[in-house]
């Protein structure tokens, strides 16, 4: 009976804490060139927790690559006793940036500033991630790959 | 012959009663551990009072790492401002370590009326409570010391009003 107890007990305790992720993982960033002068930004927001919009901030070196401000989605909106209405991410958080100017393969570093919490009840400091990111060596847009032929 | 024996068996049964211990004291109530670092830290309050843990030696002390923009850190103190209302006068005393800026620690404490101080920590109270356990560096972030100044429990998430109650009956 003793040993049935603590063998519960040591359940209840596993199931607390250990199962939570370090915010690296609850919200990865990655990035990848879209054009010339585009790259997607992108936080694969795990199961169980979510990104506060107005947290998320982007910087870029180096600086003179001229980083447009874009547009983040709405996001779902939640009631904040503290700070009012609020807009949370969920799931995959998809952002293109712009660059003013920058030069064919150049290579551009992202920083992706964020904040988020678990469902499960804790919440993360300011999270800063970098992705670096190798702008495509040609203007060339690609071809649509369904006519390409040797006999083109 | 048969000593040798009997040596192996006190090895191992002593093996074994390390590991059972290691294993029993990281599952079942945490081994006290010395709260001296804890106890040493000193920190601004909303006023900019310098406070030092050190002056609540001898009470069963509540540390609580928390900021305003944690919303559950913000759900479990209105409990705190109830238990530190029943059981100050009788040896308890919380104290909250805000990760956050002043003014808005400020406007958080007067709106909800707390009754115990709130110092500031900062940022860099995130890398203080990492030091004292907090392995993911997120909050809220709590530490029970009991009177003799041990650590009795350190948890990461908000704390249920029936968990408290129980380090309660037991420290107080």
């Amino acid at each position: 009976m003793g040993l049935a107890l603590m063998l519960a007990t040591a359940a209840l305790g596993a199931s607390s804490t250990s199962d939570l992720l370090p915010p690296e993982r609850a919200f990865p960033f990655t990035a990848r060139a879209l054009g010339p002068q585009t790259v997607e930004a992108r936080f694969n927001v795990a199961d169980g927790y979510y990104l506060y919009r107005d947290k998320i901030r982007f910087q870029v070196e180096p600086a003179s690559a001229g980083l447009v401000a874009s547009e983040l989605p709405a996001g779902k909106v939640k009631h904040d006793e503290f700070f009012g209405n609020v807009a949370t991410y969920r799931g995959v958080l998809r952002v293109d940036l712009a660059f003013k100017s920058v030069a064919p393969g150049q290579r551009i570093v992202i920083k992706a500033e964020s904040q988020g919490c678990a469902d499960a009840g804790i919440c993360y400091p300011p999270l800063v991630q970098t992705a670096t990111v190798t702008l495509p060596a040609g203007t060339v847009i690609p071809e649509d790959p369904a006519k390409k032929s040797w006999f083109n | 012959m048969a000593t040798r024996r009997t040596k192996v068996f006190v090895s191992l049964a002593g093996i074994f009663a390390l590991a059972l211990g290691l294993w029993t004291g990281s599952k079942f109530g945490e081994s006290p551990k010395d709260g001296a670092t804890l106890l040493a830290i000193s920190l601004p309050d909303v006023a900019g009072r310098e406070q030092a843990l050190s002056q609540w030696r001898g009470k069963v002390l509540v540390v609580n790492f928390w900021a305003t923009w944690c919303e559950p850190c913000r759900d479990e103190i209105p409990e705190f401002v109830r238990l530190q209302r029943t059981y100050g006068d009788k040896g308890m005393q919380f104290v909250g370590i805000a990760v956050d800026e002043p003014a808005k620690v400020g406007t958080f404490v007067k709106e909800i009326g707390l009754n115990y101080p709130a110092l500031i920590g900062g940022m860099g109270a995130i890398e203080l409570s990492k030091t004292l356990g907090n392995s993911l560096s997120a909050l809220p972030f709590t530490i029970i010391v009991d009177r003799q100044g041990f650590i009795v429990h350190t948890q990461l998430g908000v704390l249920k009003p029936a968990q408290l109650q129980g380090f309660i009956d037991k420290l107080l």
